[in-house]
Parts: structure tokens; sequence; C-alpha cells
């Protein structure tokens, strides 16, 4: 039943355009917006091609948090949900394939816009520059998977794909945008953000002490893993109570 | 053909905000049978069978299918099959891709989507987007959805609306043919004259109570057609 109730939130994605165009436009985030900054000359002395091609790691991270919002929302936008409770009535597995469906949806695509950015990326960085350890661009893989996942919780918990947008954008932006508003939590919070545990990963002795997590990069994506954890159970507890 | 399942709800209540929409409503749908759900709009059909199948908790009381909850059954399409709402579907996918996301829900083989838009005649929109549809041609589709799994069986939330004459008399003809192969029907109307021809029990329910739950022939008391209407109003109020 896992399979199958998996397998279904798979095909539901498959079979609306908006969410294929939506894949495909978050996939390509990466690869476009890395592009973008390296041949704009955004490339430091330091940086890497590897470092280079996570630039536009938070457009990818936004993209896929946005979209997965707005796919497991619409089912409440378009009032599909009663179909598919009568077709998968146990409230855990057609919850937890969604939030698998679409973090696994999300992983590929970023791993896929990992890659093409990293090609792209090292066609055009000027001589001199180091290649880095293009294996290191795993992390936007996970740290999309984390936040896909987010995003598809907080669209069922607030069963509006505007709010739900929103407040994904909110969880990536507002971390680093608050930053001085913090005072000595600012690098426990920074650290562990999404964006910030991406660019830890990628070059993480480039970042300031202000925005790297005290505990080390490990426990950085670890917190971050844990934080994600508990909003997608906060939605499974608010989706196995609520009427459908 | 399915194993035979009855629809049992025991002292089903549910509040909702304070509100008592359903108190202690039982009734039994048999295999065999087309069971009629009649009441006025608000009366608590919909919430009735949407905690049939679990789509809205209880407050108290219980409501089984085949003596088990619907969610504890290992295949649910395979028991019971539902239309709750025509609009139902994402605007952007197509019939045979609701079908598909159905058919893969319950792992049911990738043929039985084409054979399902065959038995409700949509295969010729069968890649026409949901947002694009008829209401009727919606209605079948959801009927193709009740259908897919070859279920015990099927509840039917209002499904003439929307639907021409011909349509009307083919589900007609559906709903029976469903139910002499064994299968339960649990269809709720507001078309008086089409539940009559179709029925064998009828449940009444205004206010969240049942006011009755009998054979059709024992409820209307009377061959005389429009029966069914006059016995309805006399009990509802016009």
């Amino acid at each position: 039943m896992i399979r199958a109730a998996l397998t279904a939130e798979l095909v539901k994605i498959a079979t609306v355009r908006g969410f294929r165009v939506g894949t495909v436009a978050a996939t390509l985030a990466l690869p476009l917006t890395s592009l973008l900054v390296v041949s704009g000359g955004g490339l430091g002395a330091r940086d890497t091609v590897t470092s280079g091609a996570a630039s536009g790691s938070m457009v990818l991270l936004a993209g896929f948090g946005a979209w997965a919002a707005a796919v497991a929302s619409s089912e409440y936008t378009q009032r599909t949900l009663i179909v598919s409770l009568a077709t998968v009535p146990r409230r855990p597995l057609l919850y937890g394939a969604k939030i698998a469906a679409t973090a696994t949806v999300a992983g590929a695509g970023a791993l896929v816009g990992a890659a093409l950015s990293f090609a792209l990326v090292a066609a055009v960085t000027p001589p001199g520059h180091r290649t880095g350890d293009p294996v290191a661009l795993a992390g936007t893989a996970l740290t999309a998977v984390a936040v896909a996942a987010v995003g598809a919780a907080v669209g069922v918990l607030t069963r509006s794909a505007t709010a739900s947008t929103a407040i994904v954008l909110a969880a990536l932006l507002l971390p680093k945008a608050a930053a001085g508003l913090l005072g000595s939590l600012q690098p426990w919070v920074v650290g562990a953000s999404p964006g910030t545990v991406v660019t830890q990963v990628v070059h993480g002795a480039q970042l300031s002490t202000d925005q790297s997590f005290p505990a080390g990069t490990t426990i950085a994506a670890v917190t971050m893993v844990v934080t994600a954890a508990i909003v997608v159970c906060l939605g499974g507890l608010t989706f196995a109570r609520r009427d459908g | 053909m399915p194993e035979p399942l009855a629809i049992e709800v025991e002292a089903a209540s549910k509040v909702i905000d304070g509100v008592t929409v359903l108190e202690d409503v039982s009734f039994t749908a048999l295999p065999g049978r087309v069971t009629a759900f009649l009441g006025p709009n608000g009366a608590g059909k919909s919430t009735t069978l949407r905690a049939i199948l679990g789509i809205d908790h209880l407050t108290s009381g219980r409501a089984t299918i085949g003596g088990r909850r619907f969610r504890e059954h290992p295949q649910p399409i395979r028991v019971a099959g539902a239309l709750l709402s025509p609009d139902a579907v994402h605007p952007g996918r197509t019939a045979r891709g609701h079908l598909a996301v159905v058919a893969a829900s319950n792992g049911l083989p990738r043929w039985s989507v084409g054979a399902a838009i065959e038995t409700v005649g949509l295969h010729a929109i069968a890649t026409l987007p949901f947002g694009q549809m008829s209401l009727g041609m919606r209605q079948r589709l959801g009927l193709a959805t009740a259908l897919l799994g070859d279920p015990a069986v099927v509840i039917l939330d209002e499904p003439h609306n929307g639907l021409d004459a011909a349509t009307i008399r083919w589900l007609r003809t559906v709903l029976r043919t469903l139910a002499d192969a064994g299968r339960t029907v649990l269809v709720s109307s507001h078309l008086m004259s089409e539940v009559e021809q179709v029925a064998d029990d009828v449940v009444l329910i205004d206010e969240g109570r049942i006011l009755a739950a009998e054979p059709m022939a024992a409820f209307v008391g009377s061959d005389e057609p429009g029966a069914l209407e006059k016995r309805y109003l006399a009990l509802v109020g016009s």
C-alpha cells in the first residue's frame, strides 16, 4: 500500500501540466541563476567552480519549496482531497506519500539542476579557479528535500497555496534578513537555515563566524533536517485530526 | 464478483462548532439492494456519506462497511467506490489522468482505466482537461471513479445532478445492474421520481436525525406514481 500510495502521488504530479512545468522551472533555476552570477563576474578570487555552481541554490530552494506547497495545498484549493481520502483512507499513509513524493521530486530535480549547473559554470569560469568538490553539491539536494517536505507540510497545514508559499519563502529568507535582531542566536538560526547550510557544505571556510553554525556543518544539516521533520509531524497530526 | 458487504451506521453523531449536524443516526444498507438516502438540503446526508468513508470524523458512534471501518480494509476501492462531488478533480488533469491516479493508489492494473472510461462512455473526451468538461461529463467521470475498483459497495451523492434524460435513464440501469449483481448501492438524491423507480429501501434524514429507514413499499404504502414524493413531503414538510 505504501508503494501504491507513493506512486499515486507521483502520478498526481505527472498528470497536471502546471506541476510538471513547476518541476522543470525549479530544476533549471539553479543552473540558470548560477550561470548569470558567474558570467556576470560574480565569482570571487577564492571561489571554486563548485561554489559558483551553487550560487543559485537559494532560488532553487525557493522554487521547490513554493512548488511543494502548491502541490500539497491544491488538494484543498481544488477540492480533490475527498477523492484522495476515498481511495487512500489511511491518513498517515496518504500524508506520508504526499510528503515523500514532493521530497523525492525535489531531491531528484536538485541533483539534476546541480549537475547542469556544474557543467555550465565549468564551461564559463575564467581560468585560475579551482574545481572544488562537486560532490558537495549533493548538499543542495538534501536541502531541497527538507525544504520541499516543509513546503508540502505547510501546504497541508494552511490549505492555501498563497499562504503556504509566503510561509516557505519567509522561512528561507527571514533568518538572514532578520539576522541582526537575533543577537547571540544569530549563528545558530542563520547557520541552520537551508540557504546557509548549502553555503557551509559547498564553501564553509569562506563564511563569517556569525553565519556559520557553531557546532559545525554536519550538526547544522542535522538541525535543519530535524526542524523540517518537526514541521512535517505537526502537519501530519493536524491532517489526521481534521475533517477532509 | 466482489464479496457482498453491508453498510452499517450505528448511533452516529457529529457536532461541529457546537452545532449538532448528526444525532444518533443508525441504519443499514444491504447487499443486492439500492438504498435511497433522502432528505432536504443540509439534513446531514453528505456528512453521513463522508463519515462512512472516513472523510469526516464522527463525534460518537460508528460507521462500517462489512463490519470494519473503511480505512481498515487493505484495498479500499475494492470495497467501496464513491461519487461525493462531481468537482473533486484537478481542473488541469484529464479524465484518463484522474483515473490513472485512482488506479495507482490501490495498485489496480492500467487496463482498468480504459475499461472504466468505456463503461461510462467518456472515451471521446478522455484526454480533455477536467476544467473543460460539462457537469454531465464530470458526473460520468465521478461514476467511473466509483466503479474503477469493481467495489462491493457503491456510494453516490446526488449523481443525477446535471445529467440529461438519456444519461439519467442510463444511470438507472447502472444502479439496478450493480444491485442485482449483489452490490450494496447507497444513493442520495433529490430526484424523487427517479429514486422511486430504482430504490428498494429508503432512509430519510432531516435535521441530522433519521425519520425513516425501511423498504420502499412500506415507506410509500402505495403503488401510485408520485407516492414517494407525497410521503416524503408529508414527513419533512414542503
